[in-house]
Parts: C-alpha cells; structure tokens; sequence
C-alpha cells in the first residue's frame, strides 16, 4: 500500500531523517517508537506531504507522490492525520468540524456529510456532543473527534503523531480505545506514541527509529522481547548507562566513584545501591590484572528499576571467580555479596564480568 | 581519612574519619602499627565516622587482630554505620570481630 524508499529530510545542515525505508501493507497498524528528536513525526509529516522530503520516494499503491505530475491533493486526502494537538476549528461545532471536509473536498451533499458525522460520532462516544464547541470539550474528547474527522473524510490511512501526549493520564485510554477499535476494524495505521503497552497490544510491527533511519522493526514480541541492537534495547528498558575508560593501574579511583555517584544520584538511585557501586568498582578495578584497556559500563535501567555492572578488560582469559590466585580472595567475595547475579565470560580476546546490584 | 588517638584506661581508642580504600590503606596500616609498636596491646578502632571501606581496609583491620591476639591484647570495633556493618557481614568479618554499639561498651568488655 505505501512504499517509502530512501526517503531524507534535512533542514539546512540538520539531517533529521537520513535513508527511510519501509513498506506498509492495507490493514496493518505501525507504531513508530524512539527517543525524542530522532525523525519520528517529521517521517509522519513526509508521508503526507506537510513537510516536503528533500529526498527519496513515497510510492502509494504504486503511484510515486514526490512526481511532479502526481496529485497530490487528491492522495493525501487518502492519507488523514491526528496531531497532538487536535488542531480542530474553534469556531465551529463539532458537526461542522466533521462535514466542511466532506462537503468542500469530497463534493458530499450536506445531508450525507451529516449523516456519516453522526454515524462516526457515535463511533467514538461521543454523539451527544454534535452541537459543541471544540472549546467545551476535554482534551480526550477533542482527539476522539479530530480521529472521527480523518474518518469522515474516508481517509484509507491515518497517521497519528503523538495522539496521547498532550492529554491528561485520566483521558489516555479514552483515545487509546478508539484506536483500538479502527486497528480492530482493519484500518491501516501509524502511531508515533511514547505509549509502550498500547504499542505493543496494538502494533502488527512496530518500527524503531534512531539516527534518522528506522533503525529496527519486528513484530511487538520481536522489538519489545527480544531487540536485536543495543540501542533498541536501551530505548525499550529506558536504560540509562555510563561507561569509564580505564588505561592505566594509577586511575583516579576518587573522580571515577565521584562520577559515578553523581550518575547515581541523578537517576535518584537509592544510597545504598550507590554505595555499593562504587565499592564494586574499586573491588573489580583492584582484581584486573591487565590495565592497557578496561571498560566500565555502569547501567540503570528505569523499567525495571535495577541497575547493572559491566566490567569489560582486553587481554588473556581472567575469570575472577575460579582463578585460584583469587577466587577465595575478600575482594571477589564482597562482589559476590554485593551482587544479586554475576557471570563471567570470555569472547574475542575480552574479559566480561556482568553484575546486577542488589537492591 | 583522618585518624585521631586518645589513651583511655587500658585502650587505645583510635577514632576513624574518612574512607580506607586502596589508595590509603598504608597509611592506615602504618598508623595502627605504630601505636601497636609503641606496647599498646588493647585498641579499640571507634568507626562512627568511617564511611567507606573496601577490601584492601578490611585486610588491615585482619592483620591488626592477628597482632594483637599474638601478644594477648585485644581489638573492638564500636559504633559502625549500618553501611559498613553491612560489609563486615558480607565479608564474614562480623564473627571474627568483636562489634560493639558504643565506645562505652567496647571499654568494658
């Protein structure tokens, strides 16, 4: 249905969406997942030409929208869009707000722009209030209607940016149960939401974005459960990490448990996790044997609140905890105690030891 | 890390401010062992201030009752914050001392 090929959008020097590729089929429903400011509505706004791509192809059904000899208006009407901000004519009624569409673009006559409004009213909840003003409804309210509005121009796609973030918790699922009910209904869809559960319920694939490209995608089991890339991972756990590079057996013990501390304390990890932090990283530091390259990687992971130690050294194989010179040492056994896992392995010439603190 | 002494009765008190970690243990080291060569057998080590210990400190408090138990004296811990507690006990090191609540306490026993 919609094929976007090597699609990039630079404003200026700023490359916000780098090489997009992706095909959509009818029926399916994308959520567009990732960190702020990585081109996840900008890619939205391409698709239906709000914003123009400095480069690259979007081809619907076949026919290319970036030809000069395409019509655009009439392909995107194809194409609606719900904005954070619902966007909807304050001085009109909420049945204006659905028929001026229908009536001015669609060459509908007033009676049956009126009668589709009704019926799509009564789809999102809310037929009652067909004589309202914008103004007098709530925020959750205000974006089941500018949905209902995309389906009253019979938009075959709706692209939705953020459809949740500017309301308040209490009226999230009030929206989330109407998209809900289009994806049900076989409507073809993409979501760029912050919303992970709703993304992962809803979503045939969902698509990761980062560095401008959509950087993973996969089934929700795929991106959610098991994310190939790092970066995914990260983004998915809401981890937060900190690495430390440590090239010579005289580091500064004092600055890198300062920072540590720091990084602990800005993440408000609790005292005594950050106490035994930077114990474990003078214990780990005073077992290495070999200083020409060790890498600390602290990481906080805010979903499931707990936080890990990497301790990553080049060199030959060093297990710590079976080596006979200190297996038995005080050092290895207050790592242990400090820990609620520990392992070590050995790959590619590099010593890794992964700790999870305990609480 | 700063260390103070004070003689009380038959004790040694020696009152730990700081941290003992890797990179001053020595000197902590250097100090117990001049009170101990000096003929005090009894030192009570007053750890309310001590707020950070690490293997290579404990080492020295090992090596310390090791001495004193050799020449019959005696070594008490007072007054640790639950932190360090927590490491004496990881470490097993809380059978091997004895810990007292107070400086009171670990004078009279």
């Amino acid at each position: 249905m919609i094929k976007v090929e090597h699609l990039s959008k630079h404003y200026g020097d700023l490359v916000v969406l780098k090489d997009v590729n992706a095909e959509i089929e009818k029926g399916e429903v994308i959520s567009i997942i990732g960190p702020s400011g990585t081109g996840k509505s900008t890619f939205l706004r391409c698709l239906n030409l709000l914003d123009q791509p400095t480069g690259g192809q979007i081809i619907i059904d076949g026919v290319p929208l970036l030809n000069k000899h395409s019509n655009v208006p009439k392909m995107r009407q194809r194409m609606g869009m719900v904005f954070q901000s619902f966007n909807l004519y304050s001085h009109l009624t909420i049945l204006e707000n659905l028929t001026i569409g229908p009536v001015k673009l669609l060459n509908k006559t007033k009676a049956e722009a009126n009668r589709k409004a009704m019926e799509l009213l009564k789809l999102v909840g809310l037929a009652e209030k067909v004589y309202s003003f914008p103004d007098e409804l709530s925020g959750g309210q205000k974006q089941r209607i500018a949905i209902a509005r995309c389906m009253a121009m019979e938009s075959e796609i709706i692209l939705f940016d953020e459809p949740t973030s500017a309301l308040d918790p209490t009226m999230v699922s009030e929206v989330l149960a109407v998209i809900r009910r289009l994806a049900r209904e076989g409507m073809t869809m993409l979501i760029v939401t912050h919303e992970m559960e709703f993304a992962r319920n809803i979503s045939s694939r969902v698509f990761y974005m980062d560095e401008g490209i959509i950087y993973e995608q996969g089934t929700p089991e795929q991106i959610f459960e098991n994310p190939k890339f790092e970066k995914t991972k990260a983004f998915i756990h809401r981890i937060r990490s900190m690495r430390f590079n440590i090239t010579s057996p005289n580091y500064d013990l004092y600055a890198l448990q300062a920072e540590m501390e720091a990084f602990c304390e800005k993440h408000m990890i609790s005292k005594k996790v950050s106490g035994r932090v930077i114990l474990l990283a003078e214990e780990l530091l005073c077992l290495q044997p070999d200083f020409s390259n060790i890498e600390l990687v602290l990481s906080y992971s805010e979903k499931n609140m707990s936080v890990e130690f990497e301790c990553l050294s080049k060199g030959n194989a060093f297990n710590i905890f079976e080596n006979e010179k200190t297996a038995d040492e005080l050092g290895v056994l207050l790592i242990k105690g400090q820990s609620k896992t520990y392992n070590y392995e050995y790959a590619n010439g590099t010593n890794k030891i992964t700790l999870t603190i305990r609480e | 890390m700063d260390i103070k002494n004070e003689k009380v009765g038959d004790f040694v008190v020696v009152r730990i401010d700081g941290r003992i970690d890797t990179t001053n243990y020595t000197e902590f080291e250097k100090i117990i062992a001049e009170v101990i060569d000096g003929g005090e057998k009894n030192l009570v080590l007053d750890c309310k201030n001590l707020n950070y210990i690490s293997s290579s400190g404990l080492r020295v408090f090992l090596i310390t009752q090791k001495r004193l138990m050799g020449a019959g004296g005696k070594l008490h811990l007072c007054t640790m914050q639950p932190s360090i507690k927590e490491i004496f006990d990881i470490s097993g090191f809380s059978t091997i001392f004895k810990i007292y609540d107070s400086e009171a306490e670990a004078l009279s026993n």
